[in-house]
């Protein structure tokens, strides 16, 4: 631990280790895209950087111990969110690698391939869930709006970018991506709604 | 929306946070209402007005 650290409580931000995660996932998405890795090779790959999640959400958790900057919100209902995305992107990393350690090791039935292809999607609606109660949960009414709109930006910026990308794979201008991606967009999507509503609000959000 | 809430905390010597807790919302909240980014819902303002002992209209008006 750095001096800086011990003499800050909080230590680092979130968003440090948000942004190393999207950054390391930028640079999977780059390899795999210019064929410098195969798709099985940038899966297994994609696993490391959620690992991030898990120090993203300690730091999270010590900010709102701490007060909260001004850049987050406190409170129960948001301690719930955290605590429930920490155990849904748990379970969707141990869902990921037992449907990849499977597929590799050995060639399941139909049946145990479909079982094992939906545990990672229905971790994923987990932490759906998981915000759909924080704005059921949330009492600060401006911190639930700030959420919602998080949520409406996400779900926009994902939507347009899933219809766009769409028709231009049709057209053989870009390659082929796997339906969970708009998830994935989504997420991101969180992200450029809380930068929207620093920007408007001056603060981020809880999301 | 204008509003006084300010003015009344400096007089009660009150920062935002000491509002916040008070009024059961974050920092943030007081701070965006204080500067007129967020206008409260009618049952924030009636417990606003109740925590300064005011009418709603006393602390909000109209811009």
């Amino acid at each position: 631990m750095t001096e800086e650290q011990l003499s800050d409580p909080k230590g680092r931000s979130p968003f440090f280790y948000g942004g190393i995660m999207l950054a390391a996932y930028g640079v999977i998405i780059a390899l795999a895209s210019t064929d410098a890795i195969n798709s099985a090779t940038a899966l297994i790959l994609m696993i490391a950087p959620l690992g991030l999640v898990i120090p993203m959400m300690k730091a999270a958790a010590r900010r709102v111990d701490a007060g909260g900057p001004a850049c987050m919100g406190k409170g129960a209902a948001q301690k719930r969110y955290m605590k429930r995305v920490a155990l849904f992107t748990s379970l969707y990393l141990i869902a990921l690698a037992i449907m990849t350690f499977a597929d590799k090791s050995y060639d399941p039935i139909e049946a145990v391939r479909v079982i094992l292809a939906t545990l990672p999607g229905l971790a994923i609606i987990g932490v759906f869930w998981a915000i759909g109660r924080l704005i059921v949960e949330e009492q600060d009414e401006f911190m639930r709006m700030l959420i919602v709109r998080q949520s409406l930006v996400a779900t926009g910026f994902a939507l347009s970018a899933a219809s766009v990308w769409g028709f231009l794979e049709t057209a053989d201008i870009v390659i082929h991506l796997d339906a969970y991606w708009w998830a994935v967009a989504w997420f991101f999507g969180l992200f450029l709604g809380a930068i929207w509503n620093r920007i408007e609000y001056g603060t981020w959000g809880a999301v | 929306m204008k509003n006084r809430l300010k003015v009344l905390r400096a007089e009660r010597d009150w920062s935002q946070q000491d509002l916040a807790d008070r009024l059961g919302v974050s920092r943030q909240s007081v701070n965006a209402i204080e500067t007129g980014k967020y206008d409260p819902s009618l049952p924030l303002a009636f417990k606003i007005a109740e925590i300064f002992a005011m009418a709603i209209e006393e602390i909000f008006e109209r811009d």
